[in-house]
């Protein structure tokens, strides 16, 4: 109870409300843009948190998260396109609600949802962590690599819908951490003799390569070409709680299998809205409302979305793997300020832990009170042309890969990235798996030879434990599912194309 | 098909690369430091082939909302060309100075905007604003531009 309040403290500090209101105003805004992602705006906020003590830098990054996740809804309702990939269900009956003149109660509601479904992950997150990392606690070598090998191979198959780009993605991405030098035996790899690439390729340099200058490049190249319609409605900053009477039961269910989806790896916000859209639907009594303006169409998505944080941070906290490419940057944002996360992070830094539970409650509180006072800043802020934040973010792409090791090599690299990143969106090739190989890499390596040293080069280690052994069934497992549905998918294609 | 055969190629130098460049030394027991990097040579390659021989089964997904073509190659090469060319200058100039070229020429050149007080308002302020925000406030030790040392 004492470390409780202690964190209640620490988490009210003004430093880190600062942090935790600047960060969830940061993440509305850069996800309300449409072409701007949610995973983008925690990249660009990471500088931020370099120089600054690890609670108001763990505050910002997820005041970030719980903003991206909500401000995705504005453009959703207001243009009709989705801020961010998960809030692409929002946008069937939000945007129709508009269409209606009731834009400012579906952005209200969509608010209150979002709130919820954070929320109501938060707690279950809370009551299932500890558990979780007391389990992990006793977790080896061979545990931890048959785990990691399982979330990195049901990340890659699930990525996209082709099995060997997703495959593809997670090799690239490995491939990539083992430049550098080798920890275990102490000689370079790849490196050619040079200093620079005996640290390796920082992860937070790759990922803003692959992340945000793709997105710049196509910012730029749409430059006029794309016309957006803004509803024209004054909008007002309402939030509509009697409209919501009845809709209480529908916001729990979506944040169930919101938080559900979260801690699956592979799982993420897009999946958990679209399921949690077509569950309202097919449970509404009045199924042929949606897609004209339902409520209901718009808090089961917005709850779902918000609640696959709380289901994320469970296997990221507990175990260290990050079920999906937001959780990944988080991951690299905590290693970066020498916080591992896995079972030991309960033992070493409990304060940090509940400081991060209060945050996650605060930044709630700042995006209900942004929603209500600032939505017609937010409606300004849609109207800003995104080849012009394009400008803005090339420099902040610079200071963010150049302050991470203060290396301008590093800054080149990242210009290196930022091309390799186009070229896989040339040849659809996802990026999340990619990221994904970047940071599980190392363990997945390490784990591995270490296992090897602790047993003298006896792969039995690995077959002597119990939950390694389960894990490696359901990677097989789930390589053979996946296998079997792509064939029977390409076989069912090929003899309808005979059809027609 | 392309793809395959780039991604198989990629592996057959990354293996060669591995194979001269990594040296063969190993703690007892463990599988040494060339062991990873030659295993995911070979999945590249195996994922190359089998991508090459797949074929073009997937037609191409239904985008989301983007430019289905895919982003303009020409656009591309011209921003990475313009970070290359950034952070020669970060070195040289100093981070004000480099950031101010930086977003003029990107303005200019790959925006073909024209309105030109604007521009240089917009990257004079956004260049010292980001020094102020990052370097005195935020300690975080960017590339110092000459002509500021005289100035304090």
């Amino acid at each position: 109870m004492e470390s409780v309040l202690q964190a209640f403290a620490a988490a009210t500090q003004p430093g880190v409300l600062a942090a935790t209101a600047a960060g969830a105003i940061a993440g509305l805004i850069v996800s309300a843009i449409p072409g701007l992602t949610f995973s983008m705006a925690l990249i660009l906020v990471m500088p931020f948190t370099f120089a600054m003590e690890p609670i108001p830098a763990i505050a910002m990054l997820f005041g970030v998260y719980s903003g991206g996740m909500t401000g995705g809804a504005v453009s959703a309702v207001l243009i009709g396109i989705p801020g961010t990939p998960s809030a692409a269900a929002t946008v069937f009956d939000g945007h129709a609600m508009a269409r209606k003149g009731e834009a400012s109660v579906a952005l209200g509601a969509s608010v209150i949802a979002s709130a919820f479904g954070g929320i109501f992950s938060l707690l279950v997150m809370v009551l299932l962590l500890e558990q979780v990392a007391a389990f992990a606690i006793r977790f080896g070598p061979a545990e931890i690599f048959a785990l990691v090998l399982f979330g990195l191979s049901t990340i890659c198959g699930l990525a996209e819908k082709s099995l060997l780009r997703g495959l593809t993605a997670g090799v690239l991405g490995l491939m990539v951490m083992t430049i550098g030098l080798d920890e275990l035996d102490g000689v370079g790899r790849l490196t050619f003799g040079t200093v620079e690439l005996q640290q390796g390729v920082h992860m937070l340099v790759a990922m803003i390569g692959l992340f945000a200058v793709p997105n710049v490049i196509e910012a730029f190249a749409n430059h006029g070409h794309v016309r957006r319609e803004i509803v024209t409605e004054e909008v007002r900053g309402v939030l509509p709680w009697r409209r919501l009477r009845g809709y209480w039961g529908l916001m729990t269910r979506a944040s169930v299998i919101g938080t559900i989806i979260g801690a699956v790896p592979g799982g993420g916000g897009p999946i958990a809205s679209f399921l949690a859209y077509d569950h309202a639907r097919r449970f509404s009594s009045h199924p042929e409302g949606y897609g004209h303006g339902e409520i209901g169409g718009v808090v089961a998505p917005e709850a779902a979305n918000n609640a696959v944080m709380g289901g994320a941070l469970i296997p990221l906290l507990s175990l260290g793997i990050p079920a999906d490419a937001a959780t990944a940057i988080i991951l690299g944002g905590l290693l970066i300020h020498g916080l591992e996360p896995g079972p030991l992070l309960f033992q070493t830094n409990l304060d940090i832990i509940y400081a991060l539970y209060v945050t996650v409650m605060l930044s709630w509180v700042v995006i209900l009170l942004a929603q209500v006072i600032g939505i017609r800043l937010f409606v300004k802020v849609l109207k800003v042309p995104a080849h012009l934040l394009g400008v803005c973010i090339l420099v902040l792409c610079g200071i963010g890969a150049f302050a991470a090791r203060n290396s301008l090599f590093d800054v080149y690299t990242m210009a290196l990235f930022g091309f390799g990143g186009y070229l896989l969106q040339l040849a659809r090739i996802p990026v999340a798996p990619v990221v994904l190989g970047l940071v599980l890499g190392p363990t997945l390596e390490q784990q591995y030879r270490t296992a090897l040293i602790l047993s003298e080069g006896s792969h039995r280690i690995f077959l002597e434990s119990p939950f390694a052994l389960t894990m490696f069934a359901l990677t097989a497992l789930f390589a053979g599912w996946q296998i079997v549905s792509t064939f029977r998918a390409r076989r069912a294609a090929s003899a309808s194309e005979g059809v027609s | 098909m392309t793809l395959g055969v780039v991604l198989t190629l990629l592996a057959v130098v990354w293996l060669w690369l591995v194979d001269n460049y990594i040296p063969d030394v190993a703690t007892e027991g463990e599988p040494g430091p060339r062991a990873l990097p030659f295993l995911l040579g070979i999945l590249l390659a195996i994922l190359g082939v089998a991508l090459a021989l797949s074929g073009p089964a997937s037609p191409p997904a239904e985008e989301d909302g983007r430019s289905s073509a895919g982003p303009a190659p020409r656009t591309a090469i011209t921003t990475v060309a313009l970070l290359l060319a950034y952070t020669f200058l970060l070195d040289k100039l100093g981070f004000i100075t480099a950031t101010a070229v930086l977003m003029l020429t990107a303005m200019a050149g790959v925006l073909g905007m024209r309105r030109w007080v604007f521009m240089a308002v917009f990257a004079a302020a956004f260049a010292a604003g980001s020094w102020l925000v990052f370097n005195t406030l935020l300690g975080i030790p960017l590339p110092r531009d000459p002509w500021l040392v005289s100035v304090q």
